[in-house]
């Protein structure tokens, strides 16, 4: 029983040290590097996590490139992110492996994964992925600070975290500002519904601080942060206000008080199912609301301080790196350039998701029409910035057990902050 | 006659067939348990990610254990566990013995449902137990139903009680265990003893703690161990239900472990804790049978 999971858990770290130690030591780059594609027939693995959009993709790309086929390994999330390390380190590694930072990231000083600033050159990328979307892919070589240095991803599908709400529950139109938000939360609290889902077990809670943090604070001290730039601090005003106002929000019962014990699935059937009147995250869930509200739900994005601020938002893409070990790099880049296609935008809104390439025309209604809409605005003002948990490797617990804190009463904003910017420093510093 | 090289040859022969009897079983608990314990502790003084090469940490990882803040929490979480997977288990056991040993009508079914939740994996439990703690879940149905609707929240997501309510499930789980070993144990006991109490003058607490309670000691201290064992090495429970939460008010070691191991890719600070936790349950499990020993 218990002795046997960590028995179990022996065994892994055992096989772990079986498979490893094959990593070079410096980054890779391709050479070769061409727009010409082979004509014979060739075949490539792709190792990846998020379907949909992947398949839908591989199977758009293949209809245009006849020749080349992509056979894709799928793995659940969470053992994807434990095997795709020791996966890109065997000897033979998949050609293309869709991109996690948190699992991949020492990826990169090992020289496993390519960095494709030459492809970036050579297909002029710049045009047709938004900067933001491409600058989160960046990493310095020893994959410490990120937004600048090489690229080593390029993204298939966008996201982005917003507010969904329930049409019969939140009476008002969208609200402008934050302050006109409030006031609809207490409008909704008043007429006896609980304002708010909340998912505080998993990833629900700090994404609410974090969809305020993007309104309250600055958004470049924020990008510094979760970038790892020297001497970035999350102890900033703005994030001590946006998690005072998680705190407040709980004080005035617009979170329920189980928040805690809520995991993020069921925070999403408690809105679908009418509890409360809004839910607080990202579009990958825009599919299986829309299919259980119809047209009685709608999205925007957390209102800024005063109406007419630039939009910013937190958003993250499904990504595809490339093997420094493939045979066929020009083919596999090819498949990353593919993304920014108006065939792949059509396949990536219709799978959910936003697509990469921002100009292509898109016709939706509903929901998909709101959330390509309030997407539009964000991109437009170059305001998508990563989540926090991508600044390091144990941040995800931190802001999970912090907002537990929050939400429970029984931490401050200061503590929060201070135990946040410990595990960056332990990793930055 | 057989001189005396002859039988040491026999007897060295006959060695070997044993040893070749034994081999199967030894390498394959040779291969999955002892060489992955010896390797988890050559993996605490390296420093690796898991990919590039390792360096060597020396005894870092050790203090790093030792100075980091959430060890000293966890531990006594794991502490609390105890009195929820193995004291309160064990006790219950002793009392359901205590009454159902005189043969009750109906023993097996009794043992079926007290022993069921030894048989379900802890994750179809901890997932069970979810539901019944929820915020609109059969336990808080049941504390309205009998005027108690005051108390009620989600348990588990509680700041206060979330420790308490997963020491709970533990002990739902374990304390069938306790009472199917020491409802096997009392069976070997010989009536006579009881008959004696008896004539003594004895009633069934007498008989309790003159015969049985004696006569169990061995089932006593094995209950202790396993269930002491499950309570500090506990993680699967954890997991799946609160993952440390709220506020890492239910973290445990074993969960820190697969923390720094899967999502820090630290496998030498990983390997580090996995090694002070097993230290610890060396201490508890001793402690338990020196205190259990038989008086010589």
């Amino acid at each position: 029983m218990r002795t046997k999971s960590i028995a179990a858990a022996a065994a892994l770290v055992l096989a772990l040290s079986a498979c490893a130690e094959s990593g070079g030591g410096s980054p890779a780059a391709p050479s070769d590097v061409s727009k010409d594609l082979t004509t014979e027939p060739v075949t490539l693995t792709l190792a990846y996590t998020d379907d949909p959009p992947t398949q839908a993709l591989v199977d758009a790309f293949q209809a245009k490139h006849p020749n080349i086929t992509i056979k894709g390994q799928q793995t659940p999330f969470s053992d994807y992110v434990k095997s795709i390390k020791l996966s890109m380190a065997s000897s033979t590694p998949p050609d293309i492996a869709e991109y996690n930072p948190g699992a991949m990231r020492s990826l990169v000083p090992a020289g496993l994964i390519y960095d494709l600033t030459p492809y970036e050159k050579l297909y002029a990328w710049g045009d047709g992925f938004p900067a933001s979307s491409l600058e989160v892919l960046r990493s310095n070589k020893d994959a410490k600070q990120y937004g600048t240095g090489g690229l080593y991803a390029v993204p298939g599908a966008l996201s982005v975290l917003g507010v969904y709400y329930n049409k019969s529950l939140a009476t008002s139109p969208p609200p402008a500002t934050l302050a006109e938000f409030e006031q609809q939360l207490a409008a909704v609290k008043k007429g006896g519904t609980t304002p708010f889902s909340l998912g505080g077990l998993q990833v629900g809670g700090f994404q609410l601080w974090n969809a305020l943090y993007n309104v309250l604070g600055d958004e470049g001290q924020y990008r510094d942060w979760v970038y790892g730039k020297p001497g970035a601090t999350i102890e900033t005003d703005g994030a001590k206000q946006a998690a005072r106002k998680v705190v407040d929000w709980v004080a005035a019962g617009y979170i329920p008080s189980s928040a805690n014990a809520t995991a993020d699935s069921d925070a999403q059937a408690n809105f679908t199912a009418g509890k409360s009147a809004y839910l607080i995250t990202g579009n990958w869930a825009a599919d299986a609301i829309g299919k259980a509200m119809g047209d009685k739900v709608g999205f925007f994005l957390l209102p800024q301080v005063a109406a007419g601020d630039a939009a910013v938002a937190s958003g993250a893409s499904v990504a595809y790196s490339i093997s420094s070990k493939t045979k066929h790099p020009n083919e596999a880049a090819a498949f990353l350039d593919f993304m920014r296609s108006a065939e792949a935008a059509k396949v990536q809104f219709d799978t959910g998701f936003m697509p990469v390439n921002n100009d292509a025309a898109i016709t939706a209604t509903g929901l998909r029409a709101d959330i390509a809409g309030e997407f539009k605005k964000v991109v437009a003002a170059d305001g998508i910035v990563p989540f926090p948990d991508f600044a390091s490797p144990n941040m995800i617990d931190r802001l999970t057990a912090g907002t537990q804190g929050l939400l429970s009463k029984q931490s401050t904003p200061e503590q929060f902050l201070t135990s946040l910017q410990e595990s960056w420093t332990q990793y930055h510093g | 006659m057989v001189d005396a090289g002859t039988r040491r040859r026999r007897w060295t022969r006959r060695r070997l067939v044993g040893l070749l009897y034994l081999a199967p079983a030894l390498l394959v608990y040779l291969a999955f348990a002892i060489w992955p314990a010896i390797h988890t502790v050559y993996l605490s003084f390296l420093h690796w990610d898991g990919i590039l090469p390792a360096t060597w940490a020396g005894l870092s990882n050790y203090t790093d254990v030792f100075t980091d803040s959430t060890l000293g929490p966890a531990l006594w979480h794991a502490v609390v566990l105890i009195l929820f997977f193995a004291v309160i288990p064990c006790g219950f056991g002793l009392l359901m013995t205590a009454l159902l040993q005189g043969g009750v009508r109906g023993m097996t079914t009794y043992r079926v449902i007290f022993f069921l939740p030894q048989v379900l994996p802890l994750v179809a439990v901890g997932i069970t137990w979810r539901w019944l703690y929820n915020e609109d879940g059969l336990v808080n149905h049941g504390l309205s139903a009998v005027g108690l609707g005051g108390l009620t929240r989600a348990w588990l997501g509680d700041y206060d009680f979330a420790l308490i309510a997963l020491g709970l499930i533990g002990t739902w789980a374990m304390s069938g265990l306790c009472m199917v070993l020491f409802l096997a144990g009392v069976q070997k006991v010989d009536a006579s003893l009881y008959e004696a109490v008896a004539l003594d003058g004895g009633g069934p607490v007498r008989k309790f703690f003159a015969v049985t309670l004696p006569a169990l000691r061995g089932e006593i201290t094995i209950a202790s161990v396993i269930t002491t064992i499950a309570a500090l090495a506990s993680f699967d429970l954890v997991f799946v239900t609160t993952n440390g939460g709220p506020a890492n008010r239910t973290t445990v070691p074993g969960l820190l472990v697969y923390r720094l191991a899967f999502n820090e890719s630290d496998i030498g600070r990983a390997s580090a804790l996995a090694v002070v936790l097993t230290l610890v349950v060396i201490v508890f499990v001793t402690a338990i049978r020196l205190a259990t020993r038989e008086k010589a």
